[in-house]
């Protein structure tokens, strides 16, 4: 059997929160941006696993425990927040939400 | 089974040592509770058990600076109580009440329902007075995003209004953002921290002792480094520094005028907190958080001010002007990584913008119409003819904002201001000293519009000012309060200023 080493799993990390940053920055979807910033958190958790796998601590395993109900918190209301917002304007593209101007 | 450890675990949980927290949440279950088993002729008076719950809440807070939980922890580490942790909790608790008020000025005008806003603002103040004692990135997280979820709900709580949930959307993507990196940051200072191959590595990487001990054995390490800046930009984000400051002004201009309050006091404050605990923690990595935090004061306070220069609507330009005031306490903060006065400086000035934003955003909520978002400079001309306490109280506020003589904001802005001298960073206080001028500027073309200028109704019906409400009482005794402690405490700051000044 293969085992990855950790360097390996913090460099798909890594990769898997640079796609998620790059997504929220240049996608103009607010769903599409919406699972960006999921696979931001998940980059992390993977990282803090593995972490804790290769350090033999297990504050890191708890830790993505809280990390899973924060981002199932925050899609609960986002995801009522673009409702309310499609209803409202017909559109969930960012850049035609420019309604807020001076 | 051997249930001696867990048992030996619950009992260092001393719940007596958060039960004010622990209060504010029965009390917001209670508004729920209430909400239901009321009939419906008796809900307007649900606001009021709110706010004078919290009022009530507060004098118990203050019985906690006698007991013996300070400079101690509790739940296994999780939390540290010190008397700076202490203070703010009475910051945050004065800023629920104050947000309270303020709901009642501003939710009226809306259909929405009410008791559920009080319900998020109490929930946001217990997780905001966790956030300043937390000695743990654990608790730090969830405190954190408490305070952020609990903010993305009350941003976008006019849900009929597209400008409330547009910045509600905007506010989301800026805050999980944030939320991210941090993260990011905080998993890498864990997992270097705990690497069995260098020494010193600790099981307890997210506990901020055992960190800042780490990082005092290895002060140059890369992967660190990198986490220490990704922490940072996570918390520079919720305090709107440059150049995370993106989201500020159409937040503040789309959020119900109570949650701008909210966001420019409390979130401000908290984000601030976390700052000087973490600062405190990096110290062994000061070579690389002064130079960083340096540059990210400049930059706030330059941009901040001539940002808001060019603004005609009054959120906005709050807005913008608190981008500044964060770069006023990001000074603070510079300073006390060398010079004790800078945390007693950043207490200080926090309290003296907590009095002085409320004030004007009182006046905010009652001069502002049903379009919560439109909020013009235009609107107040001829105040002081019309209505001459809200201008008298605008007045005030605003003259501290700007750090006029012999207003508490003055007192804040010298006590930085010396801080940032003694730990001699010259150049900084150049810049501040040429944005407090130009900060005179904007907020004196807003107290001109108030006291100079009369109203001339526009022809067309389309533009017409927003009908006042009219003051009511406790609004009325608590803005007066508000701009009277303003002006006591630039004169006199009695035993806060000792107590401060001598840290």
């Amino acid at each position: 059997m293969i085992t990855a080493t950790l360097n390996e799993y913090l460099i798909l990390s890594g990769v898997l929160f640079a796609l998620g940053f790059l997504g929220v920055l240049l996608r103009r979807n607010t769903l599409v941006i919406f699972m960006s910033l999921e696979l931001m958190l998940v980059a992390s958790a993977l990282a803090l696993v593995a972490f804790s796998r290769y350090n033999h601590t297990l504050d890191g395993n708890v830790f993505v425990f809280f990390i899973l109900t924060v981002a199932a918190a925050e899609v609960a209301v986002g995801l009522a927040i673009i409702v309310a917002l499609f209803r409202q304007r017909r559109t969930i593209q960012v850049n035609e939400l420019d309604s807020l101007k001076n | 089974m051997d249930f001696s450890a867990l048992q030996a675990l619950a009992a260092s949980n001393d719940w007596m040592a958060i039960f004010p927290e622990v209060l504010l949440g029965c009390l917001a279950l209670a508004l729920l509770v209430l909400e239901i088993v009321l009939p419906k002729s008796l809900h307007s008076s649900l606001p009021g058990v709110a706010l004078f719950g919290v009022l009530a809440i507060l004098p118990s807070q203050l019985l906690s600076f006698s007991v013996g939980f300070i400079e101690g922890d509790s739940f296994n580490g999780l939390l540290h109580h010190s008397y700076e942790g202490q203070v703010m909790r009475v910051f945050f608790l004065l800023a629920a009440v104050l947000t309270c008020l303020l709901g009642t000025v501003s939710l009226p005008r809306q259909r929405v329902p009410r008791t559920e806003f009080y319900h998020i603002v109490l929930v946001v103040t217990a997780a905001m007075m966790l956030l300043a004692q937390s000695n743990h990135f654990v608790m730090l997280f969830v405190a954190l995003e408490t305070v952020t979820i609990g903010f993305y709900i009350l941003v976008s709580y006019f849900r009929g209004s597209p400008a409330s949930l547009e910045a509600g959307l905007k506010y989301l993507v800026m805050g999980a953002l944030s939320s991210a990196v941090l993260l990011f940051g905080i998993v890498l200072l864990y997992g270097v921290s705990g690497n069995p191959m260098l020494a010193e590595h600790t099981a307890t990487g997210m506990n901020f002792d055992s960190l800042s001990g780490f990082l005092a054995a290895h002060p140059h390490d890369f992967l660190a480094s990198v986490g220490i800046v990704l922490v940072l930009s996570g918390v520079a984000f919720k305090i709107g520094a440059f150049p995370f400051q993106i989201w500020v002004p159409d937040v503040y201009q789309g959020a119900p005028t109570p949650v701008t309050a909210f966001l420019a006091v409390g979130s401000k404050a908290a984000g601030f907190i976390v700052l000087l605990v973490l600062a405190r923690t990096f110290s062994a990595y000061a070579w690389l958080t002064v130079p960083v935090l340096t540059l990210m004061a400049g930059a706030t306070l330059l941009f901040g001010n001539l940002a808001a220069l060019t603004q005609h609507n009054v959120k906005r330009l709050i807005g913008l002007s608190g981008v500044s005031h964060a770069g006023f306490l990001l000074l603070g903060v510079v300073a006390a990584a060398t010079v004790p006065l800078g945390y007693g400086a950043v207490y200080f000035y926090l309290f003296a913008y907590l009095l002085a934003s409320y004030a004007v955003f009182g006046v905010m909520a009652h001069v502002a119409g049903p379009d919560d978002a439109d909020q013009e400079l235009a609107h107040y001309a001829g105040l002081y003819k019309e209505r001459p306490f809200l201008a008298l109280v605008l007045a005030i506020g605003l003259g501290s904002l700007a750090g006029i003589p012999p207003l508490a904001g003055f007192m804040g802005k010298l006590f930085i201001f010396i801080a940032t001298f003694r730990a001699g960073h010259y150049g900084l206080l150049g810049i501040a000293v040429v944005s407090v001028v130009i900060s005179i500027y904007y907020y004196f073309s807003w107290i001109r519009a108030a006291f100079f200028e009369s109203w001339t109704p526009p022809a067309d019906e389309a533009s017409a000012r927003p009908a006042p409400t009219p003051v009511g009482l406790t609004a009325g005794v608590i803005l007066g309060v508000l701009a009277a402690c303003t002006v006591i405490l630039g004169c006199y700051q009695g035993p806060l200023g000792m107590w401060l000044s001598g840290r």
